[in-house]
C-alpha cells in the first residue's frame, strides 16, 4: 500500500507503549482512510464503532450546550479507545489498559495538525 | 421498529440487524423480486416497488460488473443528501438473497457493513435445510397430470 | 397592585436572580393573589433550588391553596436544607393537626418550640394539641389572644377528633391557663367529651401562625457531617452538593431509562436543565454499550469527552443507570476523574438507600 499523508503519524502513534493500533477514519462513514494496526486488531470494527461513538458524543455535547467535543476517550476493562476529530476525519487509537493515556492524548493532539492539512 | 417476515427464520437476524445498525428501512428479497422480510415500510405497495427495483438494480449491477471487470458488482452503496442506500447479496444454504437497507445519520456505512456481515452469518445459520425433491411416482404423476389437464381445459 | 408589590416586582425584573422573589411572593400571598405568588415562588426556586426560605414560601402558598400534602413536602424539603427551621416544623405540625394526626403534630410543634422557644404562636399551637390529646400543659406559658382574621375566607371545620378519655370517661386537665375556643376555666376542671357529631373547633390563631408569621431568618447552612450527609442523601437534588463545593462542576445520576434520579444541573440563566442534559448525554453510553459488544475490550468503565469549554465524564451507575459529571474545561483531567469516582461512590450509597 502506498504511503498516505497520515502514514508517519500513524506509525509514530502505534509505536507508543501499549498502543495496539491507530487509524484515520472518516467520521461520517466510519470507514478507514489509513491505518497502522497490530495483527489481530479488527480495524474495520473499531473504525465504525469509534466514529459512531465520537459523532454521538459530539452531537450530544453540543445539544447539551457543553461545546464542541474534540477528544473522546472510552475506557473499558481490557483497553481503551481514543478519538480526536478535525473536520471530517478522526484520529483513532486503540490501546491496552496499561498504556499511558496522558502521553497518548498529547501525541494525538499533536498529530491532529496532519488531519487539518 | 416492526419487522414483518414471510418465513419465520428470517425474523431474528433481520430484527437484530435493524436494532444494531439503527437503519430506517431494511428489506430481504429473493432475486426474483419476492419479499422475504421487511422492516420500516409503511405500505405494501412500497415494499413491492422496492423489491422490484432492488432486484433489477442488483441484476443490472451484476451484469455491468461482468462487462467491465469480468465479475459482477455485488455490494452497492449510494449516499444521498440525507439518506444512504446499501444493497448486498446475502448467501445462505438455501441460495442467494438480496438485502437492501436505507439509513441516515443515526448510522454509517461502516456500521452497516459491520452489522450486515453479522446478519449474513445469522441468516445462513438460521436458514432451514432445503426439502429434498419428492420422488415422482407414476400413479401420482398420472393423477396430477389428469388434474392439471382438467384444470387447464375446464373439466376439473 | 400595592406600592410594595410594584416596587418588589420592579426590583425582581431588574435582578431576576436575586432573592427579592421571597418578599414579593409573600406580599402577593398576603394579598390573596396565590396564583401570582405561586408563579413567583416557582420561578425563584428554579434559580435557588436549595434555598430553605423559598421552599418555606412555597409551602405557605400551598396551604393557602388547600394543598396540604404539598405544603408538608415543601416543609420537609426546608428541613433538609435548614434542619433547625422552626417555621417548617410549625407548619408540618399544623398540617398534621389538620389531618387529625395529633401525636405527630405534637412532636413537630414541640421540636419547633425547641428551635424557637419564644414564638408565642408555636406555644399556643402546642398547648392546643396537647389539650386535645389530654396531656398536661401546665408548664406552658399562656397563649396570647389573637384577633380574628377578618376578611379572609374561613377555614373549613376540622373533622371530629374525640378527646382522649380516661378510664372514668372523663378527661382532666390540670394547670390550664389557656383561653381560646377550647376554653378551660380553671385548673383541675373536668372537660367532658364533645357531644357526638361535633368536632374540635379550630382556633383561629392555629392557622394564622402560617398566614401572618414572617419567615424566620435563614439558618446558617451547617458544615456537612455524617448525619447531614445522610440527610442530604435523602434529598436527591442535593446528593452531590458537598462533593461539588464551590467548584464549577456538577453531577447527575440517571436511571436506566435516562431519567434524572439525583443531582441538579443549573444553566447560566438559572434553569435546572438536568433532564435535558441527561437525556442528551445518556445516548453516549448507549453507543458505548453497543461498541463494547464488538470491540472485545470487556465492559466499558468510563467515557471522557473534552470540549472547548467543559470536560464531561460518564460512568456506569448502579442498577444499569448512568453517572454523569461535568466540569469547567480548566479543571485538570485527573481531578475530574477523581470527582467522578467520589460521585460514583455516593451514587451507590444513595441507590442502596432507596432500594
Amino acid at each position: 500500500m502506498s504511503a498516505t499523508p497520515f502514514s508517519d503519524v500513524l506509525a509514530a502513534l502505534t509505536r507508543q507503549r501499549g498502543v495496539l493500533g491507530s487509524m484515520v477514519v472518516s467520521e461520517a462513514d466510519g470507514i478507514i482512510v489509513d491505518s497502522n494496526l497490530q495483527i489481530g486488531v479488527k480495524g474495520n470494527v473499531v473504525a465504525a464503532l469509534a466514529a459512531s461513538l465520537y459523532r454521538k458524543a459530539r452531537l450530544s455535547a453540543g445539544a447539551a450546550g457543553l461545546g464542541t467535543a474534540n477528544f473522546v476517550q472510552l475506557e473499558a476493562e481490557r483497553g481503551r479507545v481514543c478519538a480526536i476529530g478535525r473536520g471530517d476525519l478522526l484520529l483513532v487509537t486503540v490501546a491496552e489498559s496499561r498504556a499511558n493515556v496522558g502521553l497518548i492524548r498529547v501525541e494525538m493532539l499533536r498529530a491532529t495538525q496532519v488531519l487539518e492539512q | 421498529m416492526t419487522v414483518a417476515v414471510v418465513e419465520n427464520w428470517v425474523e431474528d437476524p433481520l430484527r437484530r440487524f435493524v436494532g444494531d445498525a439503527r437503519v430506517r428501512l431494511a428489506l430481504l428479497l429473493h432475486p426474483s423480486g419476492q419479499v422475504l422480510g421487511q422492516s420500516g415500510f409503511t405500505r405494501a405497495i412500497d415494499v413491492m416497488s422496492a423489491c422490484a427495483l432492488a432486484a433489477a438494480i442488483f441484476a443490472s449491477a451484476g451484469e455491468l460488473g461482468n462487462q467491465l471487470d469480468g465479475r459482477p458488482f455485488h455490494v452497492l452503496h449510494h449516499a444521498g443528501k440525507e439518506r444512504q442506500i446499501f444493497i448486498a447479496p446475502a448467501r445462505t444454504p438455501r441460495g442467494l438473497y438480496i438485502f437492501l437497507t436505507v439509513f441516515d445519520r443515526e448510522s454509517s456505512l461502516g456500521l452497516v457493513q459491520l452489522y450486515f456481515a453479522e446478519f449474513e452469518q445469522r441468516l445462513a445459520s438460521a436458514a432451514p435445510p432445503i426439502e429434498p425433491p419428492q420422488v415422482v411416482l407414476a400413479e401420482n404423476f398420472e393423477r396430477d397430470l389428469n388434474h392439471n389437464l382438467a384444470a387447464l381445459f375446464g373439466r376439473a | 397592585m400595592s406600592d410594595e408589590i410594584r416596587r418588589l416586582s420592579d426590583e425582581l425584573a431588574r435582578e431576576p436572580a436575586s432573592l427579592v422573589f421571597l418578599p414579593l411572593g409573600e406580599a402577593l400571598r398576603r394579598q390573596g393573589q396565590t396564583d401570582f405568588a405561586l408563579k413567583v415562588a416557582l420561578r425563584g426556586l428554579e434559580r435557588h433550588p436549595h434555598n430553605a426560605d423559598a421552599h418555606d414560601l412555597l409551602a405557605r402558598i400551598a396551604v393557602d391553596r388547600g394543598e396540604l400534602e404539598r405544603a408538608f413536602d415543601e416543609w420537609d424539603m426546608v428541613l433538609r436544607f435548614a434542619p433547625r427551621h422552626a417555621g417548617a416544623r410549625k407548619g408540618m405540625g399544623f398540617v398534621l393537626f389538620r389531618q387529625g394526626k395529633l401525636e405527630e403534630a405534637e412532636r413537630y410543634l414541640a421540636e419547633a418550640m425547641e428551635a424557637d422557644g419564644g414564638d408565642q404562636s408555636t406555644i399556643a399551637a402546642l398547648a392546643h394539641v396537647r389539650r386535645a390529646l389530654g396531656r398536661p400543659i401546665s408548664e406552658m406559658p399562656p397563649a396570647p389572644e389573637r384577633p380574628s382574621d377578618a376578611g379572609r375566607p374561613a377555614l373549613p371545620p376540622l373533622p371530629e377528633m374525640p378527646l382522649q378519655p380516661r378510664a372514668s370517661g372523663e378527661t382532666r386537665i390540670s394547670g390550664a391557663h389557656h383561653r381560646g375556643s377550647g376554653e378551660v376555666r380553671s385548673s383541675g376542671e373536668i372537660l367532658r367529651p364533645a357531644p357526638s357529631g361535633g368536632g374540635l373547633p379550630e382556633p383561629p390563631w392555629l392557622s394564622q401562625t402560617l398566614r401572618n408569621s414572617a419567615p424566620p431568618p435563614a439558618a446558617p447552612v451547617p458544615d456537612v457531617d455524617p448525619r447531614e450527609r445522610e440527610a442530604l442523601a435523602r434529598n436527591p437534588r442535593a446528593l452531590f452538593a458537598d462533593l461539588i463545593g464551590d467548584a464549577d462542576q456538577t453531577a447527575l445520576l440517571l436511571d436506566a431509562e435516562g431519567f434524572v434520579l439525583a443531582g441538579a444541573y443549573v444553566a447560566g440563566d438559572g434553569r435546572d436543565v438536568a433532564q435535558e442534559v441527561g437525556a442528551e448525554l445518556s445516548g453516549v453510553s448507549d453507543e458505548a454499550q453497543r461498541a463494547m459488544r464488538h470491540l472485545d475490550l470487556g465492559d466499558w468503565q468510563q467515557i471522557v469527552v473534552e470540549t472547548e469549554v467543559a470536560t464531561i465524564a460518564l460512568a456506569p451507575g448502579p442498577r444499569a443507570g448512568l453517572l454523569l459529571v461535568a466540569a469547567d474545561g480548566a479543571m485538570p483531567l485527573g481531578m475530574v476523574r477523581r470527582f467522578l469516582d467520589r460521585a460514583a461512590a455516593r451514587a451507590r450509597s444513595f441507590v442502596e438507600g432507596i432500594a
